[in-house]
């Protein structure tokens, strides 16, 4: 389908495919479809980094020089050209090299990811401490301002040198909230993580989307045990009622803040469903105890498998 | 012939085989996947209807290539239910109208059109990463699948209604043109008319009963499943057949399985538990103790899509009949296998 409402509703996806990636299959289309032209072309099949699986062609001189396992970098290019002449660009995928790089594996990550105000701090708090030979908590670097009720999670930096790290790649993983008042960014070093990998731990971090995307990126979707956190509540206005009650009660931000917040709600709720394939668990916070046992399972299990 | 003929000349035929009359029929189903596209033609189950003297009530199915087991399945739960008594299926499709880059473009529509089709991928070419794929985990060699293709061609020489009753030697399958890499033109079932018929009653005595009608999904994009070499639709809708039948793969004679491109024999036979996975193909490098596909399969026989899943049925108790064997198995796919219906007969 080629029509100017088909190709804006593809737009909408089309960024989660720019990502590096691996081939799983390719094959060469000699006899394309109507509306795709008279040449043959090289589709592969291709698992990006963040573990999701995507068709994307194939930009390679020689189709005879493709191997199942090479790399391979997105670029926008041109696919086809409707009956209206209107052009549809879309991503492919470019060889990066011709010697099948291994899956580097250096080690877990815990990854709790959910809406403001579900209980990410709490329960990052109460695994770190109960559990603490086994995890522990990566400093979250911020340009936002230390308030009062802020745990010891944070690094506070100037814009400015958020910038510079950022800039250096020191930073691997990043996002920008932009609010009412001022634009803050939030991100993780890689060198903080692997402090904590060095001394034979799992490095707990607290993500959102953008967070999250840029760790599985950076690491490898392999790297992250991804937890999501729910609110309580059987609908998403439930859901969001039950987050609105937690962040007045624990009167750390102001109205305006928190209108913020329950606006990022939303979308991170949406996030949830979209993105499935970024999460390994789900759970639901309505009782620390049990959220507590429910990941102590799980840390276990990893911390007795080595890091190769 | 069009595609009211085609069915025409299928229903005749059916009544003819039967123990019962035309008037006997209560209901009537019709699988069918491009009538709109190719033919111009939707509303199907009415024009079938119409071709008999009573016009019945009907209606049609759609499950891509898996429309027509998917319509005798359909029957199955009429029955059943008590709905109906005695049912004619009919699958058909009319495809050589339209030019093959319309024919590609609608067997496009049973991928996933938001996550597959907007590559320019075509079913030549996922079935072409799947080979790709398998190739590359299990070892299998060019020189090996031909045997395939080349099998199927040998058992359709004797069959009346084959589209190609020609055998090819295996060397000739991997000398043919290139369609989707690795798959060549011999390796893939070609662009057919046909149709078929058969009567299923609760009423009427034959020696040849449906033991078990089952059916199973898939996610309909290879995109979205860890695994492309092996279908589990057609894992699930084979055991549960079994269970249903009370049977093991062993005790099955005859099969007639869903061979849209080579490969997708060697994952059946894999999936439906007559060969461990990566070894399917010794059911063609040796002589196999069961018939597969011996009226030539979609291959040789020819892939009139809706006609493959009613057809097969039909092929499977005619084997039973001139073979004297109990039981047949029909396994018939769409997609990628995204659908996958199971059946099995037995011949008293």
């Amino acid at each position: 389908m080629t029509n100017p409402a088909t190709l804006h509703r593809a737009q909408n996806v089309r960024n989660r495919r720019i990502q590096n990636g691996t081939i799983v299959s390719f094959t060469t289309v000699r006899h394309p479809p109507e509306g795709f032209g008279t040449q043959p072309y090289t589709i592969g099949l291709i698992a990006l980094e963040d573990g999701t699986r995507v068709m994307g062609r194939l930009l390679s001189a020689e189709p005879a020089s493709i191997a199942i396992g090479m790399h391979v970098a997105p670029k926008m290019r041109l696919i086809a050209v409707n009956k209206e002449g209107l052009r549809r660009y879309d991503v492919a995928y470019e060889i990066l090299s011709d010697v099948p790089a291994k899956e580097e594996f250096r080690g877990y990550i815990i990854a709790l990811t959910g809406p403001s105000g579900v209980g990410k701090t709490t329960v990052s708090l109460v695994l770190s401490t109960r559990a603490g030979e086994f995890v522990e908590r990566v400093p979250i670097l911020t340009t936002r301002e230390a308030k009062e009720g802020d745990a010891d999670e944070y690094t506070y930096v100037t814009a400015e040198a958020f910038a510079d790290l950022e800039k250096a790649g020191e930073i691997v993983a990043v996002t920008h909230i932009p609010s009412a008042s001022e634009k803050r960014s939030y991100g993780y070093r890689a060198k903080d993580i692997e402090k904590i990998w060095s001394k034979g731990k799992i490095p707990v971090v607290i993500t959102e989307m953008h967070l999250l995307q840029g760790l599985a990126s950076h690491f490898g979707r392999r790297s992250i045990l991804s937890f999501g956190l729910l609110p309580p509540g059987k609908s998403k206005r439930q859901m969001l009622s039950s987050l609105l009650h937690r962040l007045r009660s624990r009167g750390r931000d102001t109205e305006p803040e928190i209108e913020d917040r329950m606006r990022n709600a939303k979308e991170d709720l949406t996030f949830f469903e979209e993105r499935q394939e970024l999460f390994d668990h789900i759970i639901v916070n309505d009782h620390l105890e049990t959220v507590f046992e429910h990941l102590k399972g799980h840390v276990l299990k990893y911390a007795e498998e080595p890091a190769q | 012939m069009s595609l009211r003929d085609l069915m025409a000349e299928a229903i005749a035929k059916a009544i003819d085989d039967a123990g019962c009359t035309a008037l006997d029929i209560d209901t009537v189903i019709v699988g069918n996947m491009l009538g709109e596209r190719l033919s111009g033609q939707a509303h199907l189950g009415a024009l079938a209807a119409s071709l008999l003297p009573h016009r019945p009530p009907a209606l049609r199915a759609e499950a891509a290539c898996a429309s027509g087991s998917v319509a005798v399945h359909t029957a199955c739960a009429l029955l059943e239910s008590g709905r109906a008594e005695t049912v004619l299926v009919i699958g058909a499709e009319k495809m050589t109208d339209a030019t093959n880059e319309v024919v590609a473009a609608g067997l496009m529509g049973a991928a996933d059109a938001d996550l597959d089709s907007p590559s320019g991928l075509t079913f030549p070419g996922i079935f072409g990463l799947i080979t790709a794929r398998y190739m590359h985990e299990w070892g299998l060699t060019r020189e090996q699948l031909n045997l395939v293709s080349a099998k199927h061609h040998a058992n359709a020489v004797l069959n009346p209604f084959a589209q190609f009753r020609t055998a090819i030697p295996a060397e000739k399958i991997g000398q043919s043109p290139l369609v989707a890499d690795p798959l060549r033109l011999l390796d893939c079932s070609p662009v057919s008319d046909g149709a078929a018929a058969i009567i299923l009653s609760t009423k009427t005595k034959s020696d040849v009963r449906l033991a078990a009608s089952s059916l199973a999904t898939d996610a309909v994009s290879i995109t979205e499943r860890p695994t492309i070499t092996s279908f589990p639709a057609s894992r699930e809708a084979a055991e549960r057949a079994y269970a249903d039948a009370g049977l093991r793969p062993s005790d099955i004679s005859v099969v007639e399985l869903h061979d849209c491109f080579s490969i997708a024999a060697l994952i059946s036979l894999e999936d439906m538990g007559f060969a461990s996975p990566g070894e399917g193909i010794s059911l063609y490098s040796q002589e196999p103790d069961i018939a597969v596909n011996g009226t030539g399969g979609l291959k040789a026989c020819g892939h009139p899509v809706a006609a493959t899943g009613v057809k097969q049925i039909g092929d499977v108790c005619k084997q039973l009949r001139t073979g004297k064997k109990r039981y047949g198995l029909a396994q018939n796919f769409g997609g990628a296998c995204a659908t996958c219906c199971v059946h099995i007969l037995e011949h008293a």
